[in-house]
């Protein structure tokens, strides 16, 4: 067994508001003896207005955990509940009308509708929820859209951006609804280095100026320093939930559960 | 969720441009129907009316021989009585033959019921003078003023064109009219549609004697027009019903490629459903706003049809009143339910094909956008459920066909066959790819590994190679059916004919004994394959007058006759007469006799056909009328070679026999008139059919540009690993010839099985012998073009596959 900083399943921050918490979240695929066991009995608080990292090998659960955190997979076992909200009690209609009022996504790749211009990208969610764009939310978009440096590339379709421009459209989605949590899945993943950053420092600025609560899987050390808090993950277990660590103890996390494992 | 609509329609409209070409050549197909219905219902029941607007009865349903006593009787009481009908006689200019068959018809003594109206000349003032329709004097090459000789043989007339008339209604016209008087004698051979009869003092007393007089119906004009003008409209409805079951097959097909177009769309926009799924679309929202894709894609593809069918149909409309009188063709007025109906057909027809596809469109989950690029597999195997009623439609189908055969009865042969195609369709997933497979061995070994790689990609995905070669499948069977199923019945058209036109040609005698050398020319003219002699003498038969009586010898004639000999060879007591010379009242099986120079017999009236004018008796019946004395030639009897051209071989035996004085008859030109009707009949369904095969082509084209589209990165990496361009051009050609080629083959081998099923059902109860004649070389033409046009279908997507670069290629997202 490895070592841990932290209880895992107590708040890392002494009980300050919470975007989400995971109890005995286990998931399971397929059956007998080709049974996959993606997580084994997860519990996690996420704490509102922090930048939180889940950080694991390729094969450690993060994903699934994430997936489940979202109310995209359905845990095998265990509840979540976000924003006050237990997602295993909604229907498919419920869960999607729950999905575009209260979370955003960023993903690696394949995160914009190619024919849409970024424009129409970004007030997508608005317009599925039938919002209309009145001054409160056109205040939010303006300011999301200066935030991500986005105004002059807003009528463009995404085949004429950069991936970093792209990224940034698909933050600028994610937030325009005020979420109550961000998830984003490996978003620098097939970026280059200076993008990277500048996608990073752009998911920063939104826990930081808008106040956003943001969880972002990786397994890039470099882009989990931008992070308030990390959390480990091995083996679909939570191995580690460091607030605030320095790049070293982070480091010292995975390897431990290398060891460990 | 409408900026993602209007989006999405407007990024994909490319696409979808060959899936509204196949709806909207089916709504045109639809509207050029209505058009043309109601041009000719226009033009014809309108017209209906003309030749009796001064008539106050009609009589109809009566013989040649009726019409003539009647047209004597009205004469007798001061009545008028205009004959309308038409005799098809042979039509030469200046000892020169025009035509085989003219519609010889009567004019109206009285300018009261005469309908015709005069364009150039005058109406014939005498006998020996006539008028020809403008049309059809055109066509003939006539001018006023020719001298024309009507029919052949006694009852020859020599006549002067003085004038030309318009004809405005086309369901009594004929192309030549002579004066009732000239008409008289061969009234027997008129085909009498009715007669125009205009009584003297009051009109309804005379209603019931003449119809005991005539033993025809004798109806009012008004009524009488009445009638024809519904019987006509349903006519039209008739055909219009015909034309409209084959737009229904071509929108059938479209419905299979727009189908097939959903299906691969969708499967490649899943990840973009994903997406919208993600960010918070509800599956409501997702399937509103792909139905509604279809619904304005139906939109605009019936409207496209009903614009191009309403085009087509006025084209077709001015083409056709170009060419025929103002009778047939009117003013086309479809009514609206046409236009609407066609938009309908085409939306419905749109959304019903998008139903299934959108239905699998919402099966996908949010998190199949979060899976890595290429991950989303468009593999769609065939259901088993699918499979299981595809199978059970097949059996029940085939014992439908079987219950047809046994009880000849149509209704069960259609549901069998409907049934049995159905069946085919849904196991097309499994029955489809092993044979595309089995061809592709063919490829592979002409092609080496782009021919390999073809056959695999085309059965890559069963349900989308089933889907596409079902298309052509629709159009292949029913044409080879209808092929095979013609080539048979024209087998059994050939018994008829070999009965009714035992020889080919005749050339006979009008009095005088023909020239010794005359067989020795005829046999040396081209196209004549047999030729003989026939003796004989000028004879009378009593009731009928003075004819050319012929000895037919078995041996002589064997040779020139098709089928039985006995069919022209009579009995030793016997005499055969053409039906169309036997007098008023005689009939086959009375006694007459027949005298040569005081010798008289008596025999028994034989009633024949296809051997010219003259009587035929057995040689020795000849012999004894004769006295023994020595009977010169009479008749030269002539089969030609097959493919000889009728109209010429008739001209150069014509042109052999009139300095002899000899008639020609010829019965190869009849032969050959029917053969071209059932061609015509052949090629008119084909056409038909050739529209929803061109659909079905598109829609080859069309899956084979969608996929790809698809396979953008495995193209680039084969051009990436040294496949060149024109290697990846032919791997696409490949593709699509396997997809039509097997289409075919397997559309060809249940065409032959429904055409023998067919013919098992509905011929054998009428002719006994008939067996499934293969028209070989048509069905290697339908495969062929098949082929051509599958290469064809795939020119486009191969550019653009060829056009990516190796390195832009794997870039592609």
């Amino acid at each position: 067994m490895l070592e841990t900083l932290h209880d895992p399943s107590s708040s890392p921050t002494g009980g300050p508001r919470l975007a989400a918490t995971a109890r005995g979240l286990t998931r399971t695929y397929g059956r007998g003896d080709n049974a996959v066991h993606a997580l084994r009995g997860v519990d996690l608080d996420l704490p509102a207005g922090r930048f939180t990292a889940v950080m694991g090998a390729s094969g450690s659960g993060k994903s699934t955990l994430m997936h489940c955190l979202a109310g995209l997979d359905q845990p095998t076992y265990g509840t979540v509940t976000v924003a006050g909200t237990e997602l295993q009690s909604l229907d498919d209609t419920r869960l999607t009308v729950f999905r575009r009022e209260h979370l955003g996504f960023v993903f690696q790749s394949f995160n914009l509708l190619p024919m849409l211009t970024a424009r129409q990208n970004v007030l997508l969610p608005l317009e599925l929820a039938g919002r209309r764009l009145d001054g409160e939310t056109r205040e939010r978009f303006d300011r999301v859209v200066a935030v991500l440096g986005l105004a002059d590339r807003l009528d463009h379709r995404p085949g004429e951006l950069s991936g970093g421009q792209q990224q940034r459209v698909a933050i600028a989605r994610a937030l325009v609804t005020r979420p109550a949590l961000v998830f984003a899945d490996e978003p620098t993943g097939n970026l280059d280095s200076r993008s990277s950053a500048e996608v990073l420092g752009f998911l920063r600025r939104s826990v930081r100026e808008l106040g956003q609560t943001v969880v972002m899987v990786t397994h890039e050390l470099e882009a989990a320093s931008y992070a308030d808090d990390v959390v480990v993950i091995s083996d679909g277990r939570v191995r580690a939930h460091l607030v605030g660590p320095t790049p070293d103890a982070v480091l010292a996390a995975l390897r431990g559960q290398e060891i460990g494992a | 969720m409408r900026t993602v609509l209007l989006a999405s329609l407007r990024t994909h409209t490319r696409r979808y441009v060959a899936a509204a070409l196949a709806v909207a050549i089916g709504v045109a197909f639809v509207v050029t129907t209505g058009i043309l219905s109601s041009a000719t219902k226009d033009g014809m029941v309108s017209s209906v009316g003309v030749p009796y607007e001064n008539a106050d009865l009609v009589v109809s349903g009566l013989d040649g021989d009726q019409a003539a006593a009647v047209v004597e009787r009205a004469r007798e009481r001061g009545d008028h009585a205009s004959v309308l009908g038409w005799s098809l006689l042979p039509l030469a200019e200046d000892g020169r033959r025009v035509s085989d068959r003219v519609e010889v018809g009567a004019l109206a003594d009285g300018e009261a019921l005469r309908w015709q109206e005069l364009r150039d000349g005058t109406f014939p003032g005498q006998a020996g003078e006539a008028v020809a329709d403008v049309n059809a004097a055109k066509s003939l090459g006539l001018e006023v003023g020719d001298r024309l000789q009507v029919g052949t043989g006694a009852r020859a007339a020599d006549v002067t064109l003085v004038g030309l008339v318009d004809t405005p209604s086309a369901s009594v016209a004929a192309d030549l009219y002579l004066p009732w008087d000239a008409v008289a004698p061969i009234a027997r051979t008129l085909y009498v549609d009715s007669i125009a009869y205009d009584v003297a003092g009051p009109a309804d007393p005379q209603v019931r004697p003449l119809e005991r007089f005539s033993g025809a119906t004798v109806q009012a004009a008004d009524q009488f027009v009445v009638d024809r003008q519904a019987e006509i409209t349903k006519d039209v409805d008739i055909v219009a019903i015909v034309l409209l079951v084959f737009a229904t097959i071509a929108l059938f097909v479209a419905v299979l490629v727009i189908a097939n177009t959903f299906s691969i769309l969708f499967a490649q926009r899943a990840r973009d459903f994903a997406l919208l799924r993600c960010v918070g679309a509800t599956r409501r929202q997702v399937l509103r706003s792909v139905r509604i894709e279809g619904l304005v894609l139906g939109l605009v593809a019936a409207a496209t049809g009903v614009l191009a069918g309403t085009g087509t149909g006025h084209l077709l409309v001015a083409v056709a009143r170009d060419r025929f009188d103002e009778g047939t063709i009117g003013e086309p007025s479809p009514s609206a339910g046409w236009y609407l109906g066609g938009l309908l057909l085409g939306v419905v027809a749109t959304v019903a094909a998008s139903w299934f596809p959108t239905r699998r469109v919402v099966a996908v989950g949010p998190l199949e956008a979060l899976q890595p690029a290429g991950a989303v597999d468009p593999r769609t195997p065939a259901g088993v459920v699918r499979l299981a009623a595809g199978v059970l439609v097949l059996v029940a189908g085939v014992a439908a066909l079987v219950l047809a055969m046994a009880d000849h009865e149509v209704p069960p042969m259609l549901a069998g066959g409907a049934a049995t195609f159905t069946g085919v369709l849904l196991l097309g997933p499994v029955l489809v790819p092993p044979l595309v497979r089995l061809a592709g061995l063919v490829s592979g070994r002409l092609l080496g590994s782009p021919g390999r790689l073809a056959a695999a990609n085309a059965v890559r995905n069963p349900r989308r190679t089933a889907a596409t070669t079902a298309s052509l499948l629709v159009g292949v069977t029913l044409t080879t059916a209808v092929l095979t199923g013609m080539a048979t019945s024209r087998t059994a058209v050939d018994d008829e004919m070999d009965q009714s036109h035992p020889v080919d040609l005749t050339l006979t005698s009008t009095g005088a004994e023909l020239p010794a050398t005359l067989l020795d020319d005829v046999l040396a003219t081209d196209g004549v394959r047999a030729a003989a002699a026939l003796p004989g003498t000028t004879a009378r038969v009593s009731g009928i007058g003075e004819v050319q009586l012929l000895a037919a010898d078995r041996a002589a004639v064997d040779d020139v006759v098709h089928g039985e000999p006995a069919i022209v060879v009579p009995g030793p007591d016997q005499v055969l007469v053409p039906w169309d010379s036997l007098g008023a009242g005689q009939a086959g099986g009375d006694q007459v006799r027949v005298t040569v120079d005081g010798t008289a017999r008596t025999l028994t009236l034989r009633g024949g056909d296809g051997w010219g004018s003259a009587a035929v008796v057995a040689p020795e019946t000849l012999t004894a009328l004769t006295g023994g004395a020595a009977t010169g030639t009479r008749s030269v009897w002539v089969q030609a070679e097959d493919g000889a051209d009728p109209e010429d071989l008739g001209g150069d035996l014509d042109a052999l026999g009139a300095p002899a004085g000899a008639e020609l008859a010829n019965g190869l030109g009849e032969r050959a008139w029917v053969y071209l009707q059932l061609d015509v009949l052949t090629a008119s369904v084909v056409a038909l059919l050739g529209i929803a095969v061109v659909i079905a082509l598109i829609g080859i084209g069309n899956t084979l540009g969608l996929s790809v589209l698809e396979r953008g990165r495995e193209h680039a990496l084969l051009r990436a690993l040294g496949l060149t361009r024109r290697q990846l051009r032919s791997l696409l050609g490949a593709e699509a010839v396997l997809l039509s080629v097997t289409a075919t083959l397997l559309g060809t081998a249940l065409g032959i099985a429904y055409a023998w099923v067919g013919v098992r059902t509905m011929v054998e109860p009428a002719v006994e012998a008939a067996t499934l004649q293969l028209p070989v070389p048509q069905l290697v033409v339908v495969v062929l073009v098949a082929a051509v046009a599958g290469l064809l279908a795939c020119v486009l997507p191969a550019r653009r596959a060829a056009r990516t670069a190796p390195a832009a290629g794997l870039a592609l997202e």
